[in-house]
Order: C-alpha cells, then structure tokens, then sequence
C-alpha cells in the first residue's frame, strides 16, 4: 500500500479541516480532496509546525499535519513542543516509507527501527497509534476527528504514488487562497482590504 | 533599568505593536522578558524547542490573522535560517524577530555568533534595527512590526544588553 491507498481512505470525511501537507503528499492530498483548505509548506519538516500555530491561531478548526519520515525526524524537536501546547483540534498523521523519496529515496533513520509513535508518545502525545491498512486507518480517524484531542496516527507505506496532475498554484497564490479561505469559513477578516494596511 | 523594568517595557511594545503571540526560547539576558510574556494574558505563548520550529509556528499563526514574533539569541537566528527563507520568504510571511544580539560588543562569551549575526540578516535581505536605548524599544518595535507587515516579510530587531537590563 502506498500513502496515497491510505489517504483516499479518508478524503471524504476531512470535512472543512484545513490540511497542511508537503512535496508529494502535498499533490496527492490537492488531487483526493481540491481546494484552497489545503497548505504546502516548502520547507522539510514544517508541516507539523505550521500545522500547530494554525491549530492555535483556530482552536475551534480541524487542522491535519500530514508528516513524512524525513521530515518528522528533520523536525522531531517540534514533537514536544506540539505536546506541550496539546491543541484538542491537531491531527498529525504519518505515512512512513522509510526513506527521503521525493530526494532519490535513501533511506531514512526509521529503516532501522526508529519508531515514530514511540517517539511522541515520549514526547507527550496522549493518542498515537500504528495502523497497517487503510480501513484501520480510517477507523482511527474517524476516533481522532471524534474525539478531540491531539492524535497521532501513522502508518508504513511503500514508496510511490500514482501518475497525478501537478500542483498549478505557486507559494503566493497558495497563502493568498489559504488566508482568504479561512476568512470566508471563518467570518473574519485577516488581511483587511488591504494586507498591508493594519485594520 | 534592571531586568524586570527592561522585561515591561519589551512587552509594552510589543502589546503597543498589537503583536499577540509570541513563540520564545530563552537566552539567560532575556528569561525576564519571556517571563513577563508568559504572564500576559493578552499574548499567547508557545515556548519553543528549536527555534526553526519557531518559524514555522509563527507562520501557521500569521495564516489565521494572529500577529506573530519570535523571540530568541542570535544562534537561534542562525538555527532558523532555512525556515525564515523557505516560509517566510518564499511565502511573503511577516513575522517580527526580536533577536538577542549576544556578542555585540561588550557582551562576553559570544563573540563569533555575535560577528555573524548582522552579515546573515544582511544576507537573508533582513531590513534589521538595532535597539540600544531604551527609551527607543517602543517606537522601534512598532515600526518594525507594522514594516513587516507592509513589506510582507520578517523584520528583525536585535535586542542589546542595555534594553534588556543586563548593563
């Protein structure tokens, strides 16, 4: 199974959750579920992060991290500090295909046995699990969107993903599309009739 | 001014600049300004592990309309380095650095850090202000906050020992 296998499993039950994904997941997640809820984030290993000030920025919003293995441990000191804010609206979900893929696919550290669930269980997280099929995995989902509180869901995949349309936006108009989406859902303005201008 | 003083007045600014959520990690001449924040009601606080980690969260927070900085010595500035110019360039993302200029002169113990700091922020197309009176850090923290959202990128303000209270 590939990441994109698990993914489709839970594209139509995200709701208006803003989803924060990178590099080929990124085109994945914009192909099973189009729209301007989705952010692409260019720097390896933010994904978790930028997902955590949205988080905080909307606490009553769904917002889902969608982390690879290199990128999680290129950023694994974010781990605690998610755990310490501990916002009930955060999903974090990690596909691990135990190797820098979209980088020539060497492998990662998790080939020899880091384990990601382990590792934010350290940290702090209350809710984390392995799940080795999509239907699992969209059973814990589902749990996660219910339950409100910070989870973890990750899940082994093999590398690849299926032949899919490119990304058309680049990284201004994906911000601008984000930002006025969450003023359009949200009722409120964020950069006012003018972004420059304070309001 | 000592050190609680210097700590007021930093946050003062920073409420005057309507700055309202501020990622931190600490620097021993700034732990009385990340306490007086931590005290705040008015400014959420995400206390960080890293600070590149800093960069992302502010930039998540500035999506959602919060009005972000982050606050940190300069070997954190170098630790954000990638951060700051693959989100908050690439994206045209504001974010208000206020950056504790270790190694400036008269300060101990940092001194290569301390070289490098304004050649990096120079390099990175930083617009940078340098705070060395007091009297000065409300005024310059607002226009560097209101800079930074006008220009759409991060603006740094390197924090001396004299506004922090540690001269």
């Amino acid at each position: 199974m590939q990441r994109y296998d698990y993914l489709k499993a839970i594209a139509g039950d995200v709701g208006d959750a803003l989803v924060v994904a990178a590099g080929w997941a990124a085109r994945e997640w914009q192909a099973l579920r189009p729209g301007d809820g989705n952010f692409r984030p260019r720097t390896l290993g933010l994904a978790s992060s930028i997902s955590l000030g949205i988080a905080l920025g909307l606490p009553r919003r769904k917002v889902i991290a969608i982390d690879g293995d290199g990128a999680f441990l290129m950023n694994l000191c974010g781990v605690p500090t998610i755990a310490w804010q501990n916002p009930p609206n955060l999903i974090h979900l990690l596909f691990d295909n135990q190797c820098y893929e979209a980088s020539g696919a060497s492998v990662t550290a998790t080939v020899s046995g880091a384990d990601a669930v382990a590792l934010v269980k350290g940290a702090g997280y209350k809710h984390a699990c392995w799940v080795n099929n999509p239907e699992d995995f969209r059973r814990e989902f589902l749990a996660a969107m219910k339950r409100g509180a910070l989870s973890f869901i990750a899940a082994k995949v093999e590398p690849g993903q299926p032949k899919l349309p490119p990304i058309r936006s680049d990284e201004l108009e994906n911000k601008y599309r984000f930002i006025r989406y969450i003023e359009e859902t949200e009722k409120k303005s964020i950069l006012g009739p003018s972004d420059h201008r304070p309001k | 001014m000592n050190a609680d003083q210097a700590a007021k007045n930093i946050v003062g600014a920073l409420k005057s600049a309507r700055v309202d959520f501020v990622a931190t990690l600490p620097d021993l001449k700034i732990v009385e300004v990340i306490r007086a924040i931590d005290e705040d009601a008015a400014l959420k606080h995400v206390p960080l592990c890293r600070e590149e980690e800093g960069v992302g969260i502010c930039a998540g927070a500035y999506l959602t309309g919060k009005r972000p900085a982050l606050l940190m010595q300069n070997a954190g500035l170098l630790n954000s380095c990638n951060a700051l110019t693959t989100t908050c360039l690439q994206f045209q993302i504001p974010v208000l650095l206020l950056v504790y200029y270790a190694g400036d002169f008269g300060d101990r113990g940092f001194a290569t850090v301390g070289s490098v700091t304004e050649p990096v922020l120079n390099a990175l197309g930083l617009r940078t202000y340098v705070l060395r009176k007091p009297e000065e850090v409300e005024g310059t923290i607002c226009g560097a906050q209101v800079l930074a959202e006008d220009s759409r990128r991060p603006v740094a303000v390197l924090l001396t020992r004299s506004v922090v209270g540690a001269d």
